[in-house]
């Protein structure tokens, strides 16, 4: 019983800090192709993707999870 | 100024590290990592050797080229790493025939993305810096360019002059693990052609006393279920074996078991890394293993934890091994193993309680004198918990070389052909049959037939059969020549003799992308006579491979041979032309531009290999799996859905029958909860059907689901399938080729299919297995103390072996050097222990060419207790000498570390170019040289062999450690 | 929006290396530079820990606000990136760093320091994407191919995690909620700042997911 409740406080433990990193707003102004005055573009602009930015995130989303080994086994 | 700034970075992040982490756990001080130390220690070697070279703001215009952004497609070849056993995917993309990409294959079942440095690192192979480039000689005791031509010629020409004077038992073809499963078998080949059974692989000393242990125990030898496997297991029990480091994907299956609640212990005389991940670490006298596993019987019985019915259907000869643990009381154990009792009982309550659960072992087991029975110490523990042919449960044996298994089934082995078929009359035939040559020709090309069938010198001793006087050994001619063809010098012991036997041979060819340690120890004690061949990698021809699971991958080949190298295949065509048996040799393989085609080997050992079910794997079902990794299950290996439904990853064998009889491959061995045609299984039958009038057959009622037969029963032939009425069952042709012949050697497959897909039993019969091996010197396995003990009080109780005189063609001797060294302890108190590091593999000259792993560990190192340097005066990172009985001495730095007891050190076994305290460079050949060298810690090791299958002791051995 | 992030799950982590070698070999990064390193401690004792470390991305980067000529940027998710043309290798950032991540290529037998080189998150740099250029001096762009880090996509133990921070974050709860103990996520609070005491103060970010 001691140990499922003490498992239970370090799930919830984690789960604060997963989801409460309270990070900094920070506003990334993209201008002309240019962030904060250095040149680059956006990784959705390059040729696989042609600016297509919900595509490049699905690639992104899917990529992840096979970081993910519980979605298979 | 680098090195200060890699240092400040190291102590900077580490500090912060150590704060972060103690905050969870602020118990533990913080004690010099491994790394840091070795950053810190080797860093300038690296700077220097490297200075400015590649600087990253001016990087060279050839590897610029090498980006992908240039306009040629890209290829994508799919590989497998060649650095471990375990066998994880790569897919290598390819433009302009040069390897520019490596990326992660989700998709592989075995390793889903994931790699540790050396697989991360493999696409290194196509720079290759570091490679021999073309074929050399040593000339005045420098090594010089020749042409191919040359080289074939002279070495050809060398052999056949001491095959003419001395016999073919002359020359001994030390054959090598990382070759494909093709290259292995033609081996075994090209060398019954040549006409002797002196041959060998790194087998021999890695696992040949395990694959002897557990066949002789339950019929096959290799490990019984997989690293994927392990994810159904509730506890998992390693000793001597050290995954995090030398098989480190595997710990993706282990540490996924454990989160979801798997009990993980490592008994081990280090603290190793796998330790660091483990519930409990035991640590035990190395060698002592034994001991330490009657101790755990003991209280398995004790307390009623054995699987009673289990052993009544499906062991023979338990009670022996119960009587001899009740023997091991806990004093004696402790006095043995150094392990107090609450230790072993949680050792054995941890695994009777939490089934099924599943033990691992590796070199820490069998590399030791009495290896064989230790591996059967666990067998005989996973039986008497009735874990064997359970998912989640059996004996998982992690190989080592990612073909190694594979070498082993089918590749060069002196005491056995191809299928361990034996080398009695009746395999010659068989294999004379199928390579379709005559068995009277391949008799003429041996001596005799007693030498034919007489098994041949292990790899382990060659240097004996170099030196040891004439009229002492088990054959005519001594050695006068060595091929060494993959394989290193530097993982066989007694490194200090194997140079004087390299000094006296007649010729030392070396065949090998990376000769250089053997060219490098050999032109330190030789003018002329050796001849180097550059071949080359896995990854410049194709093949299949077979993890230690017994799954089979096929490599497409991911680049063209860089310089001039050739496939090892090809060199042996080319050899064998000039040797005059190149149309016997390929008879029934295609041969384009010189190169035998591996597919059409894979076929003829698909044709010969009935004994372990390498006959289903045809190349084209291989390859069907590797496209289609993604419909396995990482869990069960199982294909769901898609072309290969039902089929397990790989084909794992046993896949028995025609690949027509579609056997879906074996995950699990022994396992009757399935169907034979569904992988399932029992013991083997292969030691008789009955014993000191008692059954051998499996009892009634055990069987594999589903077969016809309900009761124990030998294994088929056309006799058994004549009394059973299934005769007719065969077709006309199958009968043609069957009559008269066995499961084994029916050449049409028509026994196996009528006994499995129409009747559901098992080919090799079902029995029970052995926990006592009569055959073997210690039939119930006893504990014997190493040649070279630290304890004499247990040498007194625990002798070892008596001396034998031919055995494997050599005398051998245990108790002779065991009472000579009685009292080694007193001027070499340690216990030299030896291992892996996670960078590099083997004897290493491969990976520590590799930049990206080399920068990693960039010296050799010895591991010493706090309490045993302080008291030798010795502080971290100082050099010391660490000195052998044989006199031979390392030179290494020292690493302070509670990781060994007070009573051990431990020294990593992959390095070699140091040779006694002095740099080697001086003797490679000019730019094949590795970046990394250091002292081999086989220079120093000492005598002592397995008393089954000649397997080399390094594990346990005595030294002295003093400051430099 | 996809906010990049790493975790290294120090339960998991097992010092292969192969994170190390998978950037080396990703970018041909030279000897002696290393974007990643993994870091032990309590070595060879009981509570022996590794982490693997690199360039975190900082949310408020300390590199960036110390950089006397302004070469830092970063993009819409999260990378922070620098513009080796613009960098005089001054070396400031890498005693601001938390994470000791900038380094510094020899150049030359006086040891003169190179431009800074760090993690790039595989996210290149300034030059045009997947070109010779932005390979030459920053290694491959794998996220302009919409693949995540090569370290974190071969770790051996899948203790290395990099991409979106949600998902990891989503990747990361099911197993500590699987095996109950290894929470705490070692760096995150230095470097996406610290934890808050009430997740429900962060209703904006969890809901954002795009
Ligand atoms: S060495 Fe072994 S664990 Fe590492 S990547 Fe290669 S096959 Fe996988
Ligand atoms: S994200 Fe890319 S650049 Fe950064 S450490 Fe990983 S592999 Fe290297
Ligand atoms: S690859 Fe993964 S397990 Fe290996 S050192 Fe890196 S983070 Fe750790």
């Amino acid at each position: 019983m001691r140990s499922r409740a003490l498992a239970f406080m370090l799930a919830l433990a984690g789960a604060i800090v997963l989801s409460g990193c309270g990070e900094k707003e920070q506003v990334v102004v993209y201008k002309q192709g240019k962030y904060q005055g250095k040149p680059d573009s956006k990784p959705w602009d390059a040729t696989a993707f042609g600016g297509d930015k919900a595509k490049w995130e699905a690639s992104i989303r899917a990529r992840n999870q096979n970081q993910n080994e519980y979605k298979r086994m | 100024m680098l090195v200060k700034k890699s240092d400040a970075v190291a102590r900077r992040s580490g500090a912060r590290l150590a704060r972060g982490l103690n905050a969870a756990d602020a118990s533990v001080p913080g004690t010099l990592d491994r790394r840091s130390f070795l950053k810190r220690s080797g860093l300038a070697a690296g700077t220097s050797a490297f200075a400015g070279q590649l600087s990253f703001s001016m990087i060279g215009k050839a590897e610029a080229a090498e980006g992908k952004s240039a306009a040629t497609a890209v290829e994508v070849k799919r590989t497998v790493c060649t650095h471990c056993s375990v066998g994880c995917a790569i897919d290598a993309e390819v433009q302009n025939g040069v390897w520019v990409g490596q990326e992660p294959v989700f998709d592989s079942p075995i390793n889903l993305g994931a790699h540790c440095a050396k697989g991360a690192s493999v696409r290194e192979h196509g720079h290759g810096e570091h490679r021999l480039r073309y074929p050399m000689k040593l000339v005045d005791g420098k090594y010089k360019r020749i042409s191919w031509d040359e080289a074939l010629n002279e070495v050809s020409e060398r052999l056949l002059r001491l095959r003419k004077e001395s016999g073919p038992d002359s020359v001994y073809w030390v054959g090598s693990s990382k070759h494909s499963n093709e290259q292995a078998y033609f081996m075994r080949k090209f060398v019954s052609m040549w006409g002797t059974n002196n041959c060998d692989h790194q087998a021999r000393i890695c696992h040949s006393t395990t694959v002897a242990g557990v066949a002789n125990t339950w019929g096959y030898g290799a490990m019984t279920n997989s690293y994927n496997d392990m994810q159904n297991s509730k506890a998992i029990f390693f000793i001597g074996s050290n995954a995090a480091e030398a098989h480190p994907v595997s710990m993706l299956h282990i540490l996924h078991a454990k989160e979801l609640g798997a009990k993980v212990i490592v008994a081990d005389p280090r603290f190793t890394r796998t330790a660091a991940k483990a519930d409990h670490h035991v640590r035990l006298r190395s060698g002592s293993d034994i001991a330490l596993i009657y101790g755990v019987l003991r209280h398995v019985f004790e307390n009623g934890w054995e699987d009673k019915k289990y052993l009544e259907d499906r062991v023979w000869g338990m009670d022996k091994i119960r009587d001899e643990s009740m023997k091991w009381t806990a004093d004696k154990v402790l006095d043995v193993t150094n392990v107090p009792d609450e230790q072993v009982k949680l050792i054995a309550e941890t695994l009777a309680k939490n089934k099924p659960s599943t033990v691992v072992w590796c070199m820490g087991q069998t590399q030791h004198t009495t290896g064989n029975a230790i591996v059967r110490m666990m067998c005989n523990l996973q039986l008497a918990l009735g874990n064997v042919g359970v998912a989640g449960g059996g004996t998982n044996i992690f190989r080592g070389h990612d073909n190694v298994q594979g070498a082993t089934d089918v590749g060069p082995n002196p005491d056995s052909l191809p299928g361990y078929y034996g080398i009695a009359t009746g395999s010659w035939k068989h294999w004379a049959n199928v390579w379709g040559v005559d068995y009277e020709w391949l008799k003429g090309r041996y001596v005799s037939q007693a030498m034919m069938e007489k098994s041949g010198i292990t790899v382990s001793r060659w240097i004996d059969g170099v030196t040891e006087k004439n009229e002492l050994i088990d054959q005519d001619p001594n050695l006068k020549a060595v091929v060494f063809w993959g394989h290193a010098p530097n993982s066989q012991t007694r490194g200090k003799e194997m140079v004087e036997a390299m000094k006296v041979l007649d010729t030392l060819v070396v065949i090998d992308p990376y000769p250089s340690a053997t060219a490098a120890m050999a032109a330190m004690v030789r003018k002329d006579g050796v001849y180097l061949l550059p071949a080359a990698t896995q990854f410049e021809c194709a093949g299949s491979c077979t993890a230690s699971n017994r799954s089979i991958q096929w490599r497409e080949k991911v680049i063209e041979p860089l310089f001039e190298s050739k496939p090892d295949h090809t060199i042996m065509y080319l050899l064998a032309q000039k040797f005059g048996f190149d149309k016997e040799f390929t008879k029934n393989i295609k041969v384009v531009n010189n190169e035998p085609l591996p597919e059409d080997i894979l076929r003829e050992i698909n044709r010969g290999t009935w004994t372990i079910g390498y006959t289903g794997q045809s190349p084209e079902r291989l390859k069907l799996h590797m496209k289609n990794m993604h419909t396995f299950n990482p869990k069960t290996l199982k294909a769901q859905g898609g072309p290969c439904d039902g089929e397990y990853f790989g084909l794992p064998w046993p896949c028995y029958g025609t690949p027509e009889m579609k056997h879906p491959g074996t995950p699990n061995l022994y396992d009757t909860s399935k169907h034979v045609m569904d992988g399932g299984g029992n013991f083997r039958a292969n030691f008789g059907v009955e014993r000191d009038g008692t059954s051998l057959l499996a009892a009634d009622g055990s069987h594999s689901v589903g077969a016809d037969l309900t009761t124990g029963y030998p294994e088929f032939d056309h006799v058994l399938l004549k009394k059973l009425g299934w005769w007719d069952e065969l077709t006309d042709d199958e009968k043609k080729k069957a009559e008269g012949k066995n499961w084994k050697t029916d050449p049409s497959g028509g026994i196996i299919r009528v006994a499995m897909k129409v009747h559901g039993c098992h080919p090799f019969g079902n029995a029970k297995a052995r926990a006592v091996v009569w055959n073997f010197p210690d039939p119930v396995p006893l504990h014997r103390e190493a040649l070279y003990s630290t304890r004499p009080d247990l040498v007194d109780k625990y002798p070892s072996h008596d001396d034998k005189k031919a055995f494997w063609r050599m005398p051998t001797l245990y108790k002779s050097v065991q009472q000579k060294f009685k009292e080694t302890v007193k001027d070499f108190p340690l216990i030299l222990t030896s291992g892996r590091l996670v960078e590099f593999e083997g004897g290493g000259e491969e990976t520590r060419s590799n930049p990206w792993l080399a920068e990693l560990q960039q010296e050799n190192f010895v591991e010493i207790n706090p309490k045993t340097a302080n008291d030798r005066g010795i502080r971290d990172r100082d050099m010391v000498w660490v000195k052998s009985p044989t006199g031979a001495q390392l030179k290494v730095r020292a690493l302070v570390t509670e990781r060994v007891g007070t009573d051990t050190v431990f020294i990593p076994f992959h390095f070699s170019g140091w040779w006694q305290g002095k740099d080697m460079i001086e003797y490679y050949p000019s730019g094949a040289a590795p970046i990394v060298r250091g002292e081999a810690v086989n220079t120093a090791t000492t005598y002592g062999y397995d008393s089954v299958t000649m397997m080399q002791e390094t594990k346990t051995t005595a030294c002295q450690v003093v400051k430099a | 929006m996809a906010r990049m992030k790493f975790i290294c799950d120090a339960e998991r982590c097992i010092e292969c290396n192969g994170c190390v070698t998978a950037c080396k070999n990703e970018h041909e990064v030279p000897w002696g530079v290393n974007r990643r390193r993994v870091v032990t401690i309590n070595d060879g004792v009981p509570g022996e820990r590794s982490m693997s470390v690199a360039c975190m991305h900082c949310s408020d980067a300390p590199c960036q606000a110390v950089c006397p000529v302004d070469c830092f940027y970063k993009t819409e998710e999260g990378v922070v990136l620098h513009d080796k043309d613009l960098c005089i290798g001054c070396g400031y950032c890498f005693y601001a760093c938390p994470f000791g991540a900038p380094q510094f290529p020899q150049s030359g037998a006086f040891g003169l320091r190179g431009k800074m080189d760090k993690c790039t998150f595989c996210a290149g740099g300034p030059e045009a994407d997947n070109s010779e250029d932005e390979f030459r001096k920053y290694g491959r762009n794998r996220l302009a191919e919409g693949k995540l880090p090569a370290c974190a996509e071969m770790c051996s133990t899948k203790a290395l995690l990099g991409g979106d921070a949600d998902v990891l974050s989503d990747i990361y709860r099911e197993r500590v909620l699987k095996r109950g103990k290894g929470a705490e996520i070692w760096g995150w609070a230095t470097a996406y700042g610290k934890p808050e005491q009430k997740p429900a103060e962060q209703p904006a970010k969890t809901g954002e997911k795009s």
